[in-house]
């Protein structure tokens, strides 16, 4: 998994691509979005769309950001996901967990999300 | 009757090994004919299935080892994950997607085993582990066979 950060004012857009899985991805994912709440990062916009798969344990780390970013009162929302990411996220029922976008600047903005 | 062929791999319950295991899976349904997405899928399951005989089987112990015994003609692949943990009912576990479940971080990976195979068979015995087994056609190899004047490949069994 590789991830490119752009942070914009009280929100962060994290681009990731490659592979969310096992035992690398899960735990760089955790550690960076945490590294963003920390900062101060209120909304973090999770870039999915360079994504090509994502396996449970990937699946879980974005569950745990989740509630991490809510611990601290800030939000964690989906950008662009698709192919094998998005039927994954529809098979386990997450597609309602999340808060999922088509437009950046609206996923950092934040009004109700977009159906996808 | 199509000629079958078996690839095994044993290994310490390290998750560094599951990649390992995915390119096998990746290789072994590029040479049977899957495309991309029916490649993908397999290779999902063979990963879930890899990672539970590691984290929930064997409890990442790595001198416990995992077996993964790829079995497959030109029509299908059975892949067979073996632990050597305590076992386990995979009715029991609960439903990741019920309201109740959806926070939680696990739990996601036999559901996700079910969706991309076209079987999952699980044999679980407390005193010798688990073995999950991955069933998985690859269509179109009949249809190609039969335009080059071949004879039609044997139907899947089980």
């Amino acid at each position: 998994m590789r991830a490119r950060i752009r942070e914009a004012n009280t929100g962060a857009v994290v681009k990731l691509s490659g592979k969310i899985s096992v035992g690398a991805g899960d735990l760089k994912l955790e550690e960076i979005v945490g590294s963003l709440l920390e900062s101060g990062k209120k909304r973090i916009v999770l870039d999915l769309e360079r994504v090509s798969y994502l396996d449970s344990s990937g699946l879980g780390s974005m569950v745990a950001c989740q509630k991490a970013a809510a611990e601290k009162d800030a939000e964690l929302v989906l950008l662009r996901p698709t192919g094998k990411v998005l039927d994954v996220l529809i098979l386990t029922g997450l597609k309602q967990f999340f808060a999922i976008f088509q437009d950046e600047s609206v996923a950092l903005a934040g009004p109700a999300p977009a159906e996808v | 009757m199509a000629r079958e062929n078996i690839i095994e791999i044993r290994f310490g319950s390290e998750i560094q090994h599951v990649d390992l295991v995915h390119s096998v899976c990746d290789s072994i349904s590029a040479h049977i004919g899957l495309d991309e997405n029916q490649a993908l899928n397999l290779g999902l399951a063979v990963r879930e299935a890899t990672i539970n005989a590691i984290k929930h089987g064997n409890r990442n112990d790595p001198r416990k080892k995992v077996c993964v015994h790829f079995r497959y003609t030109r029509n299908q692949v059975t892949v067979s994950i073996r632990d050597r943990g305590e076992g386990f009912n995979p009715e029991a576990t609960p439903d990741p997607r019920l309201p109740e479940n959806i926070h939680r971080p696990s739990g996601r990976g036999f559901l996700m085993m079910r969706a991309f195979v076209d079987r999952v068979e699980v044999a679980s015995d407390r005193s010798r582990g688990s073995i999950v087994r991955l069933f998985k056609k690859a269509p179109g190899r009949g249809s190609v066979r039969k335009r080059e004047g071949s004879p039609a490949p044997s139907a899947m069994g089980g």
